[in-house]
Parts: C-alpha cells; structure tokens; sequence
C-alpha cells in the first residue's frame, strides 16, 4: 500500500511554549486513520497544519510527494478537508457554494459537481440556500466540496459532532465506503473512542501535543479491554482470581482485570467450583481516560 | 485570477450590500435635493430676487458680517476669509458657481460627502470582506484550495477596487438623476473656476482658469474614487488584521469622524496633517477651499493617502500569506 | 439576481473604474501642470440682467445700523422702512444690504467700486445709508478719551469720503433717492453728554452739508430722536439701537417716501 501522507517530526511552537511537540505518522492508501484525544490535545492544530493554515515551527509533512510547505499548491490539491465545522457561505445555494469553490481548483466540470452532489445525496436540496440547511445536511455539503478536487487524502475533523444517531451512522457507513471503494486515506480525529472504534482502521492517540501510541484498533482494544467481574464473596474471590491474573481495580463491588477472551471462560468456571457466585462478568471497553491514564502512566487528560 | 475575482464579486453582490449602499445614497440624494430646494427657494424669497449676482453678493456681505463679528476662532476666520476672496473672484468674473441644475448639485453632492459620507458607504461594503471569512470560518476552505494566499487577497482586493469604482459610479448616477428631476438634467457646459492656492489668508489666483463643469465632476468624482481606494484599503487591512467586522466598523468609524472633527480644530497641531483623515477632502483643493492646516496641497494630500493606502496593503498582504489560521 | 448580474455589474465595476482613473490623471494634469492664465480677467463682462420695471430695487450700505445689529428680529431700519413701504405700495420689492459692520467710511469707498455693487446700484430706486458712526466713535474710544484734534482729524477723513461715495453713487445713478442717515448721541445721559452731544451735532451738521452739495441726497435726521429717553432705545451695549430704536427710525425714513405721483 502507497503512503500518501507523510509526517515528520513536526513541532508547532507559539511563542516559547510548544504545543505540538514532534509528530510523526504516515497514511496509507485506503485506510481510515483515527486521531483520538481529549480536547486540547492539539489534534486541530494538527490537521490545520496538514492542511496548510498554520506553519509549523519545524518538521515535514509530505502529501503524495508534495512538500506542503515548498510546493503548497500541488501538495494541496490532493487533499480534502473540513476542519471543525463545515461553514459555508449561508448566503448562497450549496450548488453555488461548490461550484464557487470548483473554480478555484484547475478543470473541475458541472458534471464533477454533480457526481459530488449525488453521492453525498443532496440532490433535493441543492439549489436552496445553505442558510435552510440542518446541520447534517451542511456536514454532507462539506465532505462534497471536500471530495470536489478528487483529494488522495481527505481530513475530517470531528465529522460526525452535532449529527444525529441515524447521522452518525450514516457518516460512518460513508466514510467506510470513500476508503473501501474509493481508495481514499481518510484522517478522522475525535475525542470518542467508540467511534474511532468503529470507523478506523488505525489510530493514534494524542495528548497534550503528543502522539503517545499508534496501533490498530485491534491491538488497542485488546490490549486496554478489561472484564468486570460481579462476584461474592469479593474478598475470596479475589485471592482466587490473583493467581490466575492481576487485579487492576475494586470498584463499585466489582473486580477489574484484564480481558482475555480465551481464558475468560476457565477463570468463570474456577470461580463457580470454589464456592463463588458469579452474577455479572462483562467485558468493559475502556474509557477514554482509562486509556490516558494507563498509556501516560496515571496522568490525567489535561 | 478571473475565476477568483468572481468568487469574490458573486459574494458582494449576494450579500447585497452594494444594493444597501443603493438605497442609502438614493434616499440621502432626495432628502439633500429637497433641501437644495426649499434652501433655494427660500433665498428667492428672502431677497425678492433670483438673480445670482445679487444673491451672491449677498452671500458676500454676509460673510463679511460675520467676519467682523468678536469671537470668531481663528481657523473658521481664516476659512470665511478666502471662501470670501474666492465668492468675490466668482463675482468679479461673472461666474455663477452656483447655476442651478443636476451637474451643480452632484458636485455639491460629492464635495459634500468625500469626507464621511462615501467613504462610510465604502466601510459598509468592504468591512467584511476579509472578516466575515474568518469569523463564518469559510476561511479554512477559502485557504485550503489549490491558490496561493497571496492570490486568494490579491482577487479579493480586486473585487474591493470594483466595489468602490462601482460605489462612485452609484453616487454620480443617483444623484445626477435624482436631483435632475427637480433641478434639470443640463448645465454640464457651466464654466466653472479651479487652480485656486491658498497661501495663509490669501487666496492665489495666478493659476486660476475655467473648465467646464463637466469636466470639473470628473475631476472631482476620480477625487472622490481615490480617497474611497485609499479608505476602501485602509479598511481592507482591518478587515484582514481583525475577525470582527463590527470591530473594522468600529475602528474605521472612529477614524473617520476624528477626522471630521480635526479637520475643523487642528490648525495649530502641525503634524496632524499626516493623518489620513484629514486629508480626505482633496475637492476642496479643486474648489479653493482652505484646508484644515496651512500648507497642505492637493500634491500633499493625494501623496499622504498614497502613502497609508500602500502601507495598508503591504501590511495585508504580508499579514495574510504569513498568518496561523486558527 | 442570476449570475448574468454579477457578470454586469463586475463588468461595469471595471469600466467605472477605468473612468476615473482616467479622470485622475486629468486631474493630475489639470492641477498639477496647467500653466499660469493671465487672460482671465480680461473676460470679465457683466451683462445688465433684464430689470423687471415693476420692481422696486432697494440698495442699503453703511455700517452695523444698516445691518440692524441690536435688534434681535434682525430686522433694523431697513426692515421696518420696507414693512412700511409695503403697505403704501403693491409693487414688489427687492432689498438688497450691503452693509457691513465695523465699516468705516474708507471701506465704503473701497466696497462702491466693486463691479456687482455698482450693479446693484445702477439698479436702485432708493439707497439707505449710514456711515461715520464707526469714524467718529471708533467703539466709544474716541470720546471716552476725547480728543479735539484727533476727531478733528477724523472728520476730515470721514467728509472726504463721504463726498467721494456721494459723488460714485451719483455718477452710477442719478437718478435713485439717496437717505443719509445721520448720527444720534448714544452717550447722551452720561455726564459729559453736553460735550459729546456738540461733537455729534457739529459732525451731523458737516455731513448734511456734503449731503447738500448733490441732487436728491436726503439727511435723515436721528438726532432728535434719541435725544430724550436715550437708554429706552439702546441695545444693551449702550451704543445700537435696539428694537424699538430701529423702529423710530424706520418710521422716520418710511414717512419721507411716497409713491403718490410719478412713482417715487
């Protein structure tokens, strides 16, 4: 798989505090990439240097073979984005909001519009002005001015806030698809674990200006995924189940320990022949700040 | 770049503003035609006469009246004084500067509004230009195409030059149309004096000589487009420095009517005159009124606005192609 | 609003803007680069508008009593002359004053040369004027610090100049009714009134005389006028006329026209 967008240690620096300190990472073709982190974490100020709106103070971001900061323009042209919200012009229709911003890139044609246009679905709505639009309809309208200039690489920040269950859905189905079937490197960031979970192939994870781990979604979960136990009594069954594994929290009555899907089954069956009542064993995908808090060794978010 | 200056200009004209801007010179047009009327009107009946001469000369022993009047401030004596040689000169000449009809009017009309009117008509379109960008976020997309910054400012200040030359073009046709319906639509032959120079209280005749009105709106309208570009660029760099358009309005309103009100006061702080604001009413140089400080010339004044026209565009410019967008 | 208007109105945006660039280097050549012009004041011709025969041409010149100073309507004599006249005749009227305040009389003499007051003049049925007040008085200075030879002096000036705005007005029209206003003595309840009164008299006195000497000139006397209850008729700088001052005089000056035959 091709990479197409390349990361070198890039620092971004406001005055004497840096607050993205060395990021590296790279995307390959056809894969959606997760940016997880607490707010403040610098994930947009990341993307907005990816896209070329703030400079680094240092490092190199290389798109398709396009050095952002020497060759903007042609390194610019394989990228779509939308950084925060999608704002757009409300004043104008959103046909005339995409075809304002089709002439500012080279040869796209009314029929290129259009194609954007049915693929996000909005042909029905197209001509009214923006202005009427929900707040769904304007993150669909962006990703099609996003995908207007055919970008190898598109960034999406935050897509699915302020979206509905049904939109959130939806946004990832279409992601999925853009990736799958088009081909795209799709940068998503969020501060939601379930749906990175959800939509992402891979994923780093940020905080306080820092990547602090890149892995599959795979890998992470299975490495961060604990299992709740609901037994009595606690304190035997506790002193049972450290011989088998560690016992990472008592919390709320319940025990922590790591999951381990294959062992899990043995250690409820130990448990049941010792005497012990089992009346809840379930997996509990971590937090957001468990994460933190285990991946920066007991630091919290901010 | 044809394509960009579009954009730019779609997005004038479907914010409507050049139509506010319409509307609002259209409606100040009548208001100040109504008035010319009745203030003719009532000169007519004052003194029983409609001849201009006589009117004037009126005018003239007036004003000396005045000037022999205790506790006249001196920048206003000053003033009263060569406007006094200048109505004396029209007199002595047999010229009416004053013969009614649209042309009079729409001089008057520009002459009166190159100081504070136009250039807040100007404010209005050209505040948000660059701001409503940052501050509706459409920024981010405007700078994330394939176009350099520097062209991305570059089609808009273009759109902004189109803008003002429109706007002028807006105040000569509304008013000339206007107020011809009250006054008639000739009178673009009237011979009018220029070449007035004002040294201390003395007004300098050497250079005076006729042009025809029309000819004289012309100068005086292409007076009134260049102190609009430089007040349109003045308010262009805001519009870039600042997110908030109500905050380019602020800052350029409190400019502008400081230098209404220097204008009328500073004559004794000498180096006022390198503001812009002072020196927005180039026409009065045409029409050989006394400028606010001695010693200001149309050359000096034209030359000060080019000078914080081209520093507000370098600054823009740099400012816009080396800036973090957050 | 289509995208045809945004294509119109860029397109005459570019046009308009061409014109007055183009207009701005007109200007630069017009103000910066036209050469001196000598010819200018040889064109000077002023045409004698039409006269409507009807009308009554009323030219006032002098000082600030012409121009009614102290008389909060504004009005002065010449106000109250003409609300007077206005009712002994329907002929309309046109008042043109020309009166300055401060003037002294070598003013006036600059001011009757100018072409448009000799216009006016040429033009006149009646003249008012006053004058002398402001040579003689000088603000009061001249007689709170009195001084025979500097009046004297004074006098000699001022009937100099008298007799050359006489004789200029005469020469522009012979035939417009000229009213000398004469002088009153606003310090006359001071306690060197009787001095001060003599003064006046005697300068009144040497004014009719020159007024004498032309056809059709009239002194108008004030002096009487003023003499008994002088502070009810001044404004309260002690030195104009106030309302009901200017009344008086109007009055008087009204009561020496009548249009009964041959129209003056």
């Amino acid at each position: 798989m091709r990479e197409t967008l390349i990361v070198q240690e890039v620092r971004k620096a406001i005055g004497k505090k840096e607050i993205i300190k060395g990021l590296s990472f790279t995307l390959k073709e056809g894969e959606v990439f997760g940016f997880l982190g607490p707010n403040g974490a610098g994930k947009t100020t990341t993307i907005r240097m990816l896209v070329g709106l703030i400079k680094p103070t240092s490092g190199c971001i290389t798109i398709c073979g396009f050095d952002l900061q020497r060759q903007f323009s042609e390194a610019i042209r394989h990228i779509g984005c939308i950084v925060e919200n999608p704002e757009l012009y409300p004043y104008l229709s959103g046909w005339e909001n995409l075809e304002h911003f089709a002439r500012m890139v080279p040869n796209i044609s009314k029929e290129r519009i259009q194609e954007v246009v049915e693929l996000v679905g909005l042909q029905n709505r197209i001509h009214d002005r923006v202005r009427t639009y929900s707040l769904g309809m304007r993150q669909r309208l962006g990703i099609a001015q996003a995908l207007l200039g055919k970008p190898k690489v598109l960034i999406l920040d935050e897509p699915t806030n302020g979206l509905d269950p049904v939109g959130i859905r939806e946004m990832r189905e279409f992601i999925r698809f853009l990736a799958e079937k088009e081909g795209l490197s799709v940068l998503v960031s969020s501060h939601l674990l379930s749906e990175i979970q959800l939509m992402c192939d891979r994923v780093a994870i940020m905080a306080k200006g820092q990547i602090i781990r890149i892995d599959t979604v795979d890998n992470l979960l299975k490495e961060q995924a604990r299992t709740a136990w609901k037994v009595e009594p606690l304190e035997k069954a506790k002193s049972l189940l450290e011989k088998e594994t560690t016992i990472l929290a008592e919390r709320d009555g319940m025990l922590i320990t790591y999951y381990e899907a294959k062992k899990l089954a043995e250690w409820n069956d130990m448990l049941v022949r010792e005497g012990i009542r089992v009346s809840e064993i379930h997996p509990k995908l971590p937090t957001l700040e468990d994460l933190f808090i285990e991946l920066t060794g007991g630091e919290t978010i901010d | 770049m044809t394509n960009l200056v579009y954009n730019e200009m779609l997005k004038v004209v479907r914010k409507k503003r050049l139509l506010i801007v319409a509307s609002i010179i259209a409606v100040l047009v009548a208001l100040f035609t109504y008035a010319q009327f009745r203030h003719v009107q009532d000169v007519q009946k004052r003194l029983g006469t409609s001849d201009w001469r006589t009117q004037l000369q009126q005018q003239i022993i007036d004003t000396q009246n005045r000037l022999n009047s205790s506790g006249l401030a001196e920048e206003w004596r000053k003033f009263l004084q060569i406007r006094l040689q200048q109505q004396q000169y029209y007199l002595d000449h047999d010229i009416n500067p004053s013969a009614p009809g649209a042309p009079t009017f729409m001089r008057m009309f520009v002459e009166n509004s190159i100081e504070l009117f136009l250039p807040l008509m100007i404010m209005v379109v050209v505040a948000d230009l660059v701001s409503s960008e940052a501050s509706g976020g459409t920024i981010k997309l405007l700078l994330t195409r394939p176009v350099k910054r520097w062209k991305v400012l570059l089609s808009k200040y273009i759109a902004m030059l189109l803008s003002v030359s429109f706007i002028v073009l807006l105040l000569a046709l509304l008013s000339y149309l206007i107020s011809g319906a009250v006054f008639g639509y000739g009178g673009w032959n009237l011979p009018l004096l220029t070449g007035f120079t004002i040294n201390g209280e003395e007004l300098n005749t050497t250079n005076v000589h006729l042009i025809a009105q029309w000819k004289y709106l012309l100068v005086e309208l292409s007076l009134a487009w260049f102190v609009s570009v430089v007040v349109g660029t003045l308010t262009f760099m805001l519009s870039v420095l600042m997110r908030s358009t109500a905050a380019v309005m602020g800052v350029m309103l409190a400019a502008l009517i400081s230098g209404a009100i220097l204008s009328s006061m500073v004559s004794s702080w000498q180096s006022a005159k390198y503001l812009f604001m002072v020196n927005l009413s180039l026409t009065d140089y045409i029409s050989g009124t006394a400028p606010p400080i001695t010693g200001m010339t149309l050359g000096f004044s034209m030359s000060v606005l080019a000078v914080w026209g081209l520093v507000a565009l370098f600054v823009s410019f740099i400012v816009f192609t080396k800036r973090d967008v957050y | 609003m289509n995208m045809n208007a945004v294509k119109i109105i860029a397109l005459v945006s570019l046009i308009a803007g061409g014109c007055w660039l183009f207009g701005l280097g007109l200007t630069v050549y017009d103000q910066f680069f036209h050469g001196p012009t000598a010819s200018l004041s040889k064109e000077i011709k002023p045409k004698e508008t039409a006269v409507n025969e009807q009308q009554l041409h009323l030219v006032a010149l002098g000082d600030s009593l012409t121009r009614g100073t102290g008389d909060e309507t504004g009005k002065g004599y010449v106000g109250y002359t003409l609300d007077a006249l206005r009712k002994k005749t329907k002929r309309p009227i046109q008042v043109t004053n020309l009166a300055i305040k401060g003037q002294q009389s070598t003013q006036l003499v600059t001011q009757i040369q100018k072409v448009e007051v000799q216009r006016q003049l040429r033009q006149a049925d009646f003249v008012f004027m006053t004058i002398g007040g402001n040579d003689l008085f000088q603000g009061g200075e001249a007689l709170r610090n009195f001084s025979r030879a500097r009046i004297d002096e004074a006098k000699k000036v001022y009937l100099k100049n008298l007799d050359s705005v006489f004789r200029t007005i005469r020469a522009i029209n012979p035939r417009a009714v000229v009213f000398y206003i004469g002088l009153y003595n606003p310090f006359n309840q001071l306690n060197n009134a009787k001095m001060t009164s003599a003064i006046v008299r005697e300068w009144n006195y040497a004014s009719a005389e020159v007024a004498a000497r032309y056809p059709n000139i009239i002194a108008v006397p004030t002096y009487d006028l003023f003499e008994l209850h002088v502070n009810d008729y001044l404004y309260s700088d002690q030195f104009h006329p106030n309302k009901e001052g200017y009344k008086l005089i109007g009055e008087r000056v009204a009561s020496l026209i009548s249009f009964s035959k041959g129209g003056k």
